[in-house]
């Protein structure tokens, strides 16, 4: 398929509806859904709206707090584990566009684990997000991870793993690096993780994670550094690449300019787009 | 260079893309534009560079593939530091090369390189304006190594807003958690800005690669010179909230180009639909050419 004509940067309506953009990392209040639940959660949807409209994304994936420790605030954890309807209000509301994935606290594995009985086992939600910082964070080497991914992979879940490798090292000893993740995902071999942000230094991060054949390289999170999805391309492979959006927080410009921007084939910005996480979703063949 | 022009209609846009392979491009800026006004939006990217950055090989680091990719946008003037400016000290060759360069394309407009903390860099001031007649030089004070206190900067400032020029500060190139671990730079602290632009009458600054955040952003907004561009403005609403924050005329756009893919500030000024046709026109090129057209007596 051969490019079309774009506007300001944007390829036309037809173009980005044939990319079927799936979009593995969106992030509205990312951190807190609001005191209520989720009026700030819905609030930051309506937000994006717009340029998940123009881009014509068909599905968007979030990362829901349940109750399990994953904020500082205690009353909203609270209110989630007594009311857990109130984490299926975005998808009530959004149920053609949004998908989800709990977050998950590796500091409690005893009551991740009930979670995701509750959220992943039972649905509707589709795997699990280990984040870089917050209560639930540890480093990925951490030996908490290991019953964990086991249940996950047990269910058939997507993992998405938070990295960055930072210039001056780690600030925090709960952040994990692509290096890390390699690790864990050596232990296993029949799970696939997504590799969020690249590792940020995204030089670095592509060569750690690049004869892990089991991990999947995630494009948000980082400024739309040229070569990146070249290179990523050209290292693991367009089916080893999953797009996220960051929205709303970071932008379409920014993190669907790398894609639609990169000096790559039409083919392999569909796979990147879209159909690498349909297949890891197991909504579409390889 | 392609200048604004009012009289243009859409039978002429095409006519002139057909020629230069752009017809789908303007086409689709037409259409797209389609309020009585029947042409494509003007496009001033004031923050590319040439040349190689150091530390990597980018996808448009040739200058005849980057002009290309920005006349495919609709760019039709961009403002050209270079990155050999950064690292190098023999600044006279390599502002010299920048100008040559420039001559290739009559998109680019040569903003040259100085270091006031080099020995003599008065004469390379100089030769910026007088030599090869540059409306700017471009500073990196993180890589030169000086906070915009020095004096040398004051003085920088005062010869450039005397010769009816303008600065400007590039905050930063990379973004500090991915530079070289043997090349380290802070970002430029922009808050020593605000006094040294009020102390020279008539200066203009246009502040490059900074991501805005409160308060330092009003304190910069409320000095009539300091100018900012986009090109690191993110969210999906960064673009539209940062001109609702700074007085009109005082946003310019520019894409940091080619160390960020050119498209990503372009998609960022409509993605959230929030600016009109004559705010996007003023954003991407009315207040460049305003701010270009200020200073030379």
């Amino acid at each position: 398929m051969k490019a079309g004509a774009t506007y300001l940067g944007l390829p036309d309506a037809e173009q980005l509806s044939s990319y079927r953009i799936w979009d593995s990392y969106f992030t509205p209040s990312h951190s807190n859904p609001g005191a209520d639940g989720s009026s700030r959660l819905i609030a930051e949807v309506e937000r994006a709206l717009p340029a998940i409209r123009k881009s014509r994304f068909e599905k968007a994936c979030y990362f829901p707090h349940v109750g399990i420790g994953t904020t500082t605030d205690a009353a909203l954890e609270k209110k989630l584990r007594a009311n857990p309807d109130l984490v299926l209000k975005p998808l009530q509301r959004w149920p053609k566009l949004l998908l989800g994935m709990i977050q998950l606290n590796a500091n409690d594995v005893k009551t991740s684990l009930d979670a995701l009985n509750r959220w992943l086992r039972d649905g509707p939600m589709r795997g699990v997000y280990f984040t870089g910082s917050g209560p639930g964070a540890v480093a990925c080497s951490h030996r908490n991870m290991i019953p964990l991914v086991e249940r996950i992979a047990s269910l058939g879940g997507v993992i998405m793993q938070h990295t960055w490798f930072k210039t001056g090292g780690k600030t925090g000893p709960e952040q994990s690096t692509p290096a890390e993740l390699a690790q864990l995902a050596a232990k296993f071999p029949e799970q696939e993780f997504l590799c969020a942000h690249a590792g940020g230094e995204w030089q670095k991060g592509i060569r750690a994670v690049r004869e892990q054949e089991n991990i999947l390289v995630e494009t948000s999170g980082f400024d739309a550094t040229a070569g990146f999805i070249e290179m990523a391309v050209r290292e693991v492979g367009a089916k080893r690449i999953v797009f996220g959006s960051h929205l709303p927080s970071r932008s379409l410009g920014t993190e669907l300019g790398k894609v639609v921007g990169a000096e790559i084939s039409e083919a392999d910005k569909r796979l990147i787009l879209g159909q690498n996480y349909r297949r890891l979703l197991k909504v579409e063949a390889s | 260079m392609t200048a604004s022009n009012p009289g243009i209609n859409r039978r002429d846009v095409l006519h002139i893309a057909a020629a230069s392979g752009a017809a789908s491009l303007v086409a689709s800026q037409v259409d797209a534009a389609s309020d009585g006004k029947d042409r494509p939006l003007e496009i001033v990217d004031t923050n590319v560079s040439l040349f190689h950055w150091p530390f990597r090989r980018l996808p448009l680091d040739v200058t005849e593939k980057l002009v290309k990719k920005l006349r495919s946008l609709g760019v039709t003037q961009a403002w050209a530091g270079s990155f050999e400016g950064i690292l190098h000290r023999d600044m006279a060759t390599v502002n010299q090369r920048l100008v040559r360069e420039c001559r290739q394309s009559p998109e680019l407009v040569p903003i040259g390189s100085v270091n006031p903390l080099l020995p003599d860099w008065e004469n390379d001031l100089q030769r910026c304006f007088q030599q090869h007649d540059m409306p700017a030089v471009r500073l990196h004070p993180n890589y030169h190594g000086y906070p915009l206190t020095d004096p040398r900067f004051a003085r920088l400032l005062q010869i450039a807003t005397a010769a009816g020029r303008f600065v400007q500060v590039a905050t930063l190139m990379e973004d500090t958690r991915t530079q070289n671990p043997l090349v380290r730079v802070a970002d430029v602290d922009l808050g020593l800005l605000v006094d040294q632009v009020k102390r020279v009458r008539g200066a203009r600054v246009q502040v490059l690669n900074w991501r805005p955040r409160s308060p330092l952003l009003e304190k910069l907004a409320a000095v009539p010179g300091i100018y900012f561009d986009v090109a690191r403005v993110d969210s999906t609403d960064g673009v539209p909230q940062l001109m609702s924050k700074v007085p009109a005329g005082q946003v310019l756009f520019g894409s940091h180009a080619p160390f960020l893919v050119p498209e990503a500030a372009l998609i960022r000024t409509h993605e959230s639909g929030q600016l009109d046709l004559e705010s996007m026109q003023q954003l991407l090129a009315s207040n460049a050419r305003r701010f270009l057209g200020k200073g030379k007596p």
